[in-house]
């Protein structure tokens, strides 16, 4: 009995600056958003912000760049989720055999998670540029003409690029773990029964790695949905607000538009889109789990 | 390891922390503009202010840096939290009224205006006080190249090809004329002409470079053309006028200039170091950019293609007269210093006529009276032009030190750009900018 509650002394004692932490940096914030989101404040109010309501969610309602910034960060979460993981699965299937034997391969592809996601957008601004980069250069050199790669119609494209050839790496080692982990008997026993590799691919190897496919394509779906640095320090959310994210949108309200309230009310609507979305997912994966058991 | 060895480390930790977390001992904190020749400049002046004998120990001024990337916003967001990490801080023109409720009015030496002259110090101005003392001052160069200019002006056949071009892009016959004569058409026509997309016999791939990307520092260089035109963003009765003939002109004249391949197509994305790049390849003849380029441009290391044939004049000129945008960096009191006095001291001397020269010659830019300019104009003939043009030419706009100045310069970016990118017509580009102005602006 004693050593019963000097554990329960000892959990108490150790949860709490844990409990502590999440009250002051998780708490404390959600509710001074709360409050903000429903207040007329300004950088000379923070400290006394006024009560008006649901005024700032009318505002973010009403404003048609916020559509604009959700429609682009929906459109470019799903493509560069898909892109990453297709490529990303494609490359960690290929390459096993050959990473398998040299390992150090592995190191050398991630290389491109190691670069920050600022550095990559100065890096391709200096790349793509047509006087300085390489990629113009050439162009220019073999057809006589340069490819506008941050043109009004081309802009989305190009950071889509950039940002999957950077995430890739990120879905390819999800994979390839993944891909090693599958039983080799059972492979095995299915090339005995006369499976062939299309099959085996498809009825074996890929259902086993369901779970790290529906995994991976929710991580990058969500980074690609709250992008930010690569594509500010790239097209500065231009051209005419065309490639601004959701989050430059937050960012260019609070900072660059001193509309905290405005700003801090698109942040509660995203955050009770995401939870809503997130639950839903989680439910439906609770079900399923259930109906195969 | 017990509970208690655990409790031990914990506390150690904490320890440690807070050591290591203690503000530094400084007497006067400054907060400078980080990494350019701004810097260079505030160090060499600082060196001699706290070598004087004068200076108390505890008045010796220490100088804090950190990123150029999001410091005004950084700044912003430490002045409203009431930061006392800096006594000193940076302060720009287009930024003054968003900062002022954090910060105090200042008093300058008594040289101050025999040394910046009064536009200069206006630049310092909110609400008619001194919020700082104008170290360096930013305005616009029209670069050009004298070569491809002077062969034009020899060559009858090019003469009748530009006029040609003129008539056909702009409405009218025009004839080349020298750079400091030009008015904006000038500069359109002459930008047309020295395009291969407009003109296959160019010397140079693209008549201009326009910074187009949606960034407020690149309407500061677009202000000028419909300024020229007689643009302003409210008149004196604070109605805002941006709706108007001479911005529509401005606009027009770029997305001429755009449409028609006259500026590279990746403009859009363009901002100071790419426009630099361009024009530093010998592919561009003319461009407006900021007279911080001056130095790379006309640097035989630096710019190899351009340096020798590189000349600038005032911006163009349009039928009100020749405008250039100024804004000035300075130094400005945190309301919440902790050596108030010392700060003042320090703000006190950078604004005399020694603290000026000492700037001037390490790199700094600072707009001086031609009285003052004279005794640095061996080692630095372009302050000459800086402190020429900006007291002939300079302007800032109605609102231009307001709270929301900076707020207004990203909307125009956000318009405008997409005007120029097609995504929107000119009169929805204009009244998106009037209704979004009445509101910072009211």
């Amino acid at each position: 009995m004693n050593t019963q509650r000097a554990h329960s002394s000892e959990f108490r004692l150790l949860v709490t600056p844990l409990v502590l932490f999440l009250l002051v940096f998780l708490g404390f914030p959600a509710i001074v958003n709360l409050i903000y989101s429903i207040s007329d404040v300004s950088f000379e109010t923070l400290r006394q912000p006024r009560i008006t309501g649901l005024s700032n969610f009318a505002a973010v309602w009403n404003d048609s760049a916020f559509w604009q910034a959700s429609w682009f960060s929906l459109r470019f979460g799903v493509l560069t989720a898909l892109l990453e993981c297709g490529l990303g699965l494609f490359l960690a299937i290929f390459l096993s055999p050959l990473i398998e034997r040299r390992s150090w391969l592995m190191a050398i592809l991630m290389l491109p998670l190691m670069v920050a996601p600022a550095l990559v957008g100065l890096m391709y601004r200096l790349v793509l540029h047509e006087f300085a980069g390489p990629v113009p250069y050439y162009l220019w050199a073999w057809f006589g003409a340069s490819f506008s790669f941050l043109g009004p119609t081309s802009a989305f494209w190009t950071l889509i690029v950039v940002e999957t050839l950077q995430w890739t790496p990120f879905a390819l080692l999800l994979f390839y773990m993944a891909y090693r982990a599958i039983p080799t008997e059972i492979v095995e026993a299915s090339a005995m029964d006369g499976a062939r590799r299309w099959h085996l691919l498809w009825f074996i190897e890929l259902p086993l790695m369901a779970p790290t496919i529906v995994v991976a394509l929710l991580i990058r779906f969500i980074d690609g949905f709250r992008v930010f640095d690569n594509v500010y320090v790239l097209t500065g959310s231009g051209p005419g607000g065309s490639t601004a994210s959701l989050s430059i949108y937050i960012y260019e309200a609070f900072f660059k538009q001193g509309a905290i309230g405005k700003a801090v009310a698109a942040s509660v609507i995203l955050f009770a889109v995401s939870f809503a979305v997130l639950y839903g997912l989680n439910l439906i994966a609770s079900r399923r789990k259930g109906a195969v058991k | 390891m017990t509970f208690s060895k655990i409790r031990k480390g914990g506390l150690l930790a904490a320890a440690i922390a807070s050591l290591l977390a203690s503000p530094a001992f400084a007497k006067v904190t400054v907060l400078g503009w980080p990494g350019g020749p701004e810097e260079t400049a505030l160090r060499a002046a600082t060196d001699i202010y706290n070598a004087k004998p004068d200076v108390a120990e505890n008045d010796k001024v220490e100088l804090l840096f950190f990123n150029r990337d999001g410091f005004w916003d950084k700044l912003q967001a430490d002045l409203a939290a009431g930061s006392k990490a800096f006594d000193v801080n940076l302060l720009a023109t287009y930024s003054i009224g968003r900062y002022a409720p954090f910060m105090e009015p200042v008093e300058l030496s008594g040289e101050a205006a025999s040394v910046y002259g009064d536009s200069v110090l206006k630049t310092m101005q909110y609400e008619g006080k001194q919020f700082g003392v104008p170290t360096d001052l930013s305005l616009h160069f029209m670069y050009y190249r004298k070569d491809l200019i002077e062969a034009l002006m020899k060559d009858d056949v090019a003469k009748a090809k530009y006029a040609e071009i003129s008539e056909k892009h702009l409405g009218k016959k025009l004839q080349p004329k020298s750079p400091d004569e030009w008015t904006w058409d000038d500069y359109a026509a002459t930008a047309l002409y020295f395009t291969q997309a407009v003109n296959p016999d160019s010397p140079t791939r693209y008549g201009t470079v326009l910074q187009l990307k949606n960034l407020l520092f690149n309407m500061m260089v677009f202000q000028s053309l419909p300024r020229a035109y007689g643009g302003n963003w409210m008149d004196d009765a604070g109605k805002i006028t941006v709706n108007s003939d001479a911005y529509r002109k401005g606009l027009e004249t770029y997305k001429l200039l755009y449409d028609a391949g006259a500026t590279p197509r990746d403009s859009l994305s363009y901002e100071f170091a790419e426009a630099n790049a361009a024009y530093t390849s010998g592919q561009v003849a003319a461009m407006m950019q900021w007279n911080a380029a001056a130095s790379d441009l006309t640097s035989k290391e630096k710019s190899p293609a351009v340096a020798d044939v590189t000349d600038t004049v005032a911006p163009p000129a349009g039928p009100e007269g020749r405008f250039t945008h100024i804004h000035g960096l300075g130094f400005g009191l945190n309301k919440n210093a902790e050596n108030k006095a010392g700060a003042q001291a320090f703000i006190k001397w950078l604004s005399s006529k020694e603290a000026a020269l000492t700037y001037a010659k390490n790199n700094g830019a600072p707009a001086l009276t031609p009285e003052v300019v004279a005794e640095v104009a061996k080692d630095r003939p372009d302050l000459v032009k800086l402190g020429e043009f900006a007291s002939k030419y300079g302007y800032v706009m109605n609102g231009g030190t307001s709270a929301k100045a900076l707020s207004v310069y990203e909307l125009q970016a956000k318009e405008f750009t997409g005007y120029w990118s097609g995504q929107q017509s000119l009169d929805d580009a204009l009244a998106n900018t009037e209704k979004g102005m009445a509101e910072l602006l009211k």
